[in-house]
């Protein structure tokens, strides 16, 4: 045995547990940062961002309701998720595309915390995207015609969705050690997004397994009645990607209890949350009732506010609006003649809530007199369909009456209905079914739809053309032979002194 | 002091031997390892930079046993390692590259770190081309990015696996520049076909064959093992174990001389190669 001295174990100054935890954070800043510049991911965030200010600068004419504007941020980050999925993967395998891998196995930092700074890599994507998301939501909720409430749960799938796409990508580096893996999983998910969710349908219960489920319907629901179990999913979806993130760190050799404990811990909260959200796809018979109630007798949740001669009942999220339909209301008035004038009017908010939020029903007309629907959507081509249906009530006394008319007095209802508007023209092409100015057409209002003869529309289109004070004039002079039942479109445009039309009045 | 000590490694892949009850010690100063293609040098660095364990034998480095995930640790984070063929990612620049590896050392200290980073690319002359994307950058170049990377975070122990293959003689007298600084203060394991590199740069020299160390001892030593075996002579000599035409047009011999032969002053390589001629390795010069 030699006796030359051996040098004992000397102090590394960087042996401490708290410094190998340093050097994953440091690790995982570097990583991110190359992420976050990364061809895939730059791309799709300026995509993302063009997206939002697309989509938001014109979405809901203007007029959104919170408990579905949170849903539609969810959309936009599915394209993001699916970049960082790609870039994560890269980035996993960069090692052993270029054969550094046994070097950096000689390193101090094991592969497994080489993964574990790879996953926390993707968090500022995911940070960046809720940033995405809350910018996209708050643009919404800042909109003066906005009513209702987010869900913050809502509002947590897109970011987790980043999240569980990015851990994905870790996982598949793990597993397939193979730069075509990433690409195949991007398409296998697009594939499953776009197709999968469309057999399954979106409220169903194994809908729910895939990220993002829209539920894109009908016109919105009061936020008590959506009926989503929005807080069980973002659960499941958190669990889910936490559970996919410390399968990959396990796959890369981190076998510790406390990894172990990670993917229990996680997959616990995964299938919590979708026994929670599977549970909460189907409807309790407490929100049957609440949307039955709604739906059949609105009046007994609904609060009514006065607004000069009329009456408006909402949803307690919309009352808000009363202001707007008053207008409206106020407008069309303005442009009758007789008792119609001064006749108030109630109007109320219906919805058909009973088929949940992927139904499009359609409501029933009122037939009480003086009543007028409103739905819960605004702006755009609900404001002449509304402008319609008042001046249809006010006109044929009620909803069901006017939903039956077909004489001349439709030239009268489109008259008040069109006649205020700073567009008249625009609004008939916009309240007409087939977008037209000339010829028949059905004319959309929030209960039944009326229907405009060809000589009607000539009429109308006439009288959009002539003074709005001249025919107002004419119109109030002749309100009671305008609006006598069984009056002819010929004597009404005699009446109003335009051209009657060839044809004679025939309902179709 | 012994920085470096390994005992009785083995080392099989299938059948073969490429490590045969290797045992070693290793000081401050640059130790320089010979041996022919297949000598088992490349898997003696590997066992002793943690890449592979060994079959059988222990080591340590600075008193740490690598056996232990503990003990491994602990040798990683006083070894600077460059590897026969070292990998790199082309679309980091020089910076990035070596930044990453002192990250995979644990230097977590950013401000710190980056000091390093630039202090070790100065050393390697990399100063001026740190932002430059590795696939932009010459093989000489790259070899020094490795250098830079095996000596970020100042290691006591440093491997180096061939670092000069491939690099034109400007380039190799630049890196043995840099070799014997990096042997000032710390323990260098230099891997090497150039018995010149050696000559210059080592205070000891092992020479392996058949996976086991044939020789150990000082550059002069094995210089003096050919010491009244090599001579000159106008016609080559069969009895020669080795022999070529030199620039002057006579032969140089080495192996037992005939009587009467003019000697000539032996060199390292002439040392060298009669080893591995008494270790049963095909000599060819």
């Amino acid at each position: 045995m030699s006796a030359v001295p051996v040098a004992a174990p000397v102090d590394a100054g960087r042996a401490a547990e708290p410094g190998r935890w340093a050097a994953v954070a440091a690790l995982a800043r570097f990583e991110a940062r190359r992420l976050l510049l990364s061809a895939p991911v730059l791309f799709a965030f300026t995509l993302y961002a063009v997206w939002i200010v697309w989509r938001t600068r014109s979405s809901w004419d203007g007029y959104p309701v919170l408990q579905d504007a949170d849903r539609a941020t969810q959309g936009g980050p599915l394209l993001v998720g699916l970049a960082v999925l790609l870039s994560a993967n890269l980035a996993v395998l960069r090692s052993r595309r270029h054969g550094t891998e046994p070097y950096f196995g000689t390193l101090v930092a094991e592969p497994w915390r080489r993964t574990v700074a790879h996953v926390l890599a993707v968090v500022p994507a995911v940070l960046l995207t809720a940033l995405g998301v809350a910018a996209q939501f708050t643009w919404e909720a800042l909109k003066p015609g906005a009513v209702g409430h987010g869900s913050p749960a809502e509002l947590a799938v897109g970011p987790l969705t980043v999240l569980l796409f990015g851990a994905a990508g870790v996982l598949a580096g793990r597993l397939v050690p193979s730069p075509v893996a990433g690409p195949l999983l991007v398409v296998v998910l697009l594939f499953t997004l776009v197709l999968g969710a469309a057999p399954m349908g979106g409220g169903e219960g194994s809908g729910w397994l895939l990220p993002v489920v829209t539920e894109a319907g009908g016109d919105p629901l009061p936020s008590g009645l959506l009926g989503r179990p929005a807080a069980w999913h973002a659960l499941y979806l958190a669990g889910v990607a936490l559970c996919v993130a410390c399968l990959a760190v396990l796959a890369a050799g981190g076998r510790s209890p406390a990894v172990r404990a990670g993917v229990a811990g996680a997959l616990a909260l995964a299938v919590l949350g979708g026994a929670g959200q599977s549970a909460g796809a189907s409807p309790s018979p407490e929100l049957t009732a609440a949307r039955e109630r709604a739906s059949v007798s609105p009046e007994k949740e609904q609060r009514c506010v006065a607004r000069g001669r009329s009456t408006y009942c909402a949803f307690p999220e919309w009352t808000a609006r009363a202001g707007s339909w008053a207008g409206v209301v106020e407008r069309v008035r303005s442009l009758a003649g007789g008792a119609a004038a001064r006749q108030p009017l109630l109007v109320r908010q219906r919805i058909e809530a009973r088929y949940g939020l992927d139904s499009d029903s359609a409501l029933d007309p009122l037939t009480a007199p003086h009543q007028v629907t409103v739905g819960t959507a605004w702006g755009g081509n609900r404001v002449p369909e509304f402008s319609t249906a008042v001046a249809a009530v006010l006109v044929g006394g009620d909803e069901r009456t006017a939903g039956g008319m077909c004489d001349g007095r439709m030239v009268t209802v489109m008259w008040l209905s069109l006649g205020w508007q700073d567009d008249p023209m625009g609004a008939l092409r916009r309240v007409r079914l087939d977008d037209s100015v000339t010829g028949s057409a059905v004319v959309l209002s929030p209960t039944d739809p009326l229907t405009m003869t060809a000589g009607q529309t000539d009429v109308v289109r006439e009288l959009l053309g002539r003074p709005r004070a001249e025919v107002t004039r004419r119109v109030k002079e002749h309100w009671g032979e305008l609006t006598a039942k069984g009056v002819t479109t010929a004597r009404v445009a005699r009446l109003l002194g335009v051209a009657a039309p060839e044809e004679a009045d025939r309902c179709e | 002091m012994t920085t470096v000590s390994a005992s009785g490694l083995c080392l099989r892949y299938g059948r073969n031997h490429a490590l045969d009850e290797v045992s070693l010690r290793l000081s401050p100063g640059v130790t320089g390892l010979l041996g022919p293609n297949g000598a088992g040098k490349t898997s003696l660095l590997r066992v002793l930079a943690t890449a592979v364990p060994a079959d059988r034998g222990t080591f340590t480095v600075l008193g740490h046993d690598p056996a232990t995930a503990r003990g491994r640790q602990e040798v990683r984070r006083r070894l600077g390692y460059l590897p026969q063929t070292p990998g790199f990612h082309p679309d980091f620049t020089a910076f990035e590259f070596v930044d990453y590896v002192a990250i995979l050392k644990e230097l977590t200290d950013r401000a710190g770190r980056h000091r390093e980073v630039r202090r070790v690319l100065e050393e390697v002359g990399l100063g001026d081309v740190r932002g430059r994307r590795i696939k932009k950058l010459s093989g000489g170049m790259r070899q020094r990015v490795a250098l830079a990377a095996a000596l970020v975070g100042d290691p006591a122990f440093l491997v180096l696996d061939e670092p000069t293959v491939g690099l034109d003689p400007e380039q190799r007298m630049r890196f043995r520049e840099l070799i014997a600084r990096a042997g000032e203060g710390r323990t260098v394991l230099l891997s090497t076909h150039q018995t010149e590199d050696v000559a210059m740069l080592c205070h000891r020299v092992l020479v392996m064959a058949r996976g086991a160390i044939r020789f150990d001892g000082t550059p002069a030593e094995l210089t003096a093992v050919a010491a009244g075996r090599v001579w000159n002579s106008a016609e080559r000599d069969p009895g020669a174990k080795a022999g070529w035409r030199t620039g002057t047009g006579s032969f140089r011999n080495i192996g037992d001389p005939p009587a009467g032969a003019e000697p000539a002053e032996p060199t390292l390589e002439d040392g060298y190669l009669l080893t591995l001629d008494g270790a049963g390795a095909e000599v060819t010069a």
